[in-house]
Formats: structure tokens, sequence, C-alpha cells
């Protein structure tokens, strides 16, 4: 899948626009997860998420393409996130995140599966309040958290995405297991 | 061992795939007669699974379009370029 990307990568680097547009596709539900996750608030995570793809189009030319693509887009997406969450007032970023309505917006855009209705209502509050105790690790920790198990990047990639030594990645991934652990033992 | 310190550490070199393998049976070791590393064990590779329990969620229908919308018009002389 790389290699399509990388293709696709090339088109749009010669000025083909429309090949950014299986890019987009291709990355979409990721990057917006991601900023999710980072942001608490499906508004905001569609606002950067896109702000994102703007970004990583326009700055296409410097894309370094023997990198890895997602690397590079996950790094644009992951700094405008905390760019975002600096921003806030303090007060309202804890508001947004224990807000009731934000989960409800979240839980409509889920993909829908097959379980049984008494399953979900079960399997969702559990989910809302593992949900909740990511959301409220401090983002450092939260978005390494993230890229390690949701993600599935490795520790040099996020090393990378982050740009910070990964010595600092795994002493984070450390203390944010450590922090989930104790909120999530009694689950 | 001491718990809080070595075993913690090695515990979680491990889970970052990172452990040596004469570290790996000192954990082991230690794991075999220390129940509450082997429950702090257990208790960060279930936080693990409960991460990656949650559920994805998907971008709006709109997403792609509304990026494609946004960005910046094409330059034609570009295409010629081709």
């Amino acid at each position: 899948m790389e290699l399509m990307i990388k293709e696709k990568i090339k088109q749009v680097k010669k000025g083909d626009q429309a090949a950014f547009e299986d890019v987009v596709m291709f990355y979409q539900d990721k990057i917006f997860q991601h900023c999710y996750r980072m942001l608490g608030s499906t508004h905001e995570a569609e606002d950067i998420a896109q702000e994102a793809f703007i970004r990583a189009y326009v700055n296409i030319h410097s894309y370094d393409d023997r990198r890895k693509f997602s690397t590079w887009l996950y790094r644009i997406a992951t700094n405008l996130t905390i760019d975002r969450l600096r921003k806030r007032k303090p007060d309202y970023y804890l508001d947004a995140e224990v807000k009731g309505t934000e989960g409800l917006d979240m839980y409509s855009q889920l993909s829908s599966d097959d379980k049984l209705p008494e399953d979900e209502l079960e399997g969702l509050e559990l989910q809302n309040y593992i949900q909740k105790q990511i959301s409220e690790l401090p983002p450092k920790y939260r978005s390494i958290i993230m890229l390690r198990y949701l993600e599935e990047f490795s520790l040099q990639e996020i090393s990378e995405i982050l740009d910070i030594p990964i010595g600092t990645v795994k002493t984070r991934i450390h203390r944010g297991r450590e922090a989930l652990r104790k909120k999530l033992r009694h689950v | 061992m001491d718990c809080n310190k070595q075993a913690l550490k090695l515990m979680h070199k491990h889970l970052d795939g990172d452990i040596t393998r004469e570290e790996e049976s000192q954990l082991k070791r230690h794991l075999e007669d220390c129940t509450t590393c082997q429950k702090h064990l257990h208790e960060l590779k279930k936080t693990i699974t409960l991460i990656q329990s949650t559920e994805r969620v998907k971008a709006p229908e709109d997403f792609t379009l509304k990026v494609m919308q946004q960005l910046p018009v094409e330059k034609k002389h570009v295409k010629y370029l081709r």
C-alpha cells in the first residue's frame, strides 16, 4: 500500500491534483481518528484533519520520498493538534473532554457492526470509560500511546513523527502505560 | 530483584520488545516468585488490550470532497510540463 501511495505522491508532485484525492481517501479515517483522540471533539478533529491534508498538499515538495509518507503526514497532523491544544483555554480543554455530547457525536460516527443491541450498550459504556481515561492523559503521553497502540507505529517511527529522541519516546510510553494501568486495572 | 525499579524497568522493556535474552530470564525468574509483579505485568498487558479494543472512529462522509475543494487551484502550466 505504501507503494501505491508513493506512486500517487509522485503524480501529485508533478502537479496532478486529482491524484491527491486517493491519498486523502486512503488516510482520512486514520488521520481523523488521530485528531479526534488528541482533541476529543469531532468538530475540531474534522477541522484539523482537513488542515493537515491541505498542508501536506501545499508542502508536498518538502516531503522526502525515501521516507514513509504516513510518518510525515502524522507529523503534520500531530503538530497541528498540539498547536490547537495550546491555544485552548485550560478550563475549556477540560470541559470538552467530560462533556457528554462529544461522546454522542463520536458514537454516531462509528462504523456500524452487527453486535446485538444489549452487547453494544454494555460495550459502549466500557468503551466510553476507556476513551475517557485515554483522553485525560496529558497530550505528550496520549499522542505516543495512540501512535503505538492504535496506529501501530514502531518506537523509531514515533520518534520521527514527534521529532523527539527514542529514549524520550520510551520514557513517555512507560509512564503513559503506568498511568493508564492505574485507571484501567479494575475494569 | 527490586520490584519497583529493576523488575518494573524490565517489564516495560519486555513490552517494547527491547529486552535481552538474559534480562528476559531474570524477569521470568523474578515473576515466578513475586505475585505482585506478576499482577503488575498482567495489568499492563490488560491495559494495552483495552486501549486496542476501543472503537475506531471514521471521518465524515464528505471529508475527502471537502479537502479537495479547499486545495489551492491547480496551476495550468504545470499540466503542460508533464
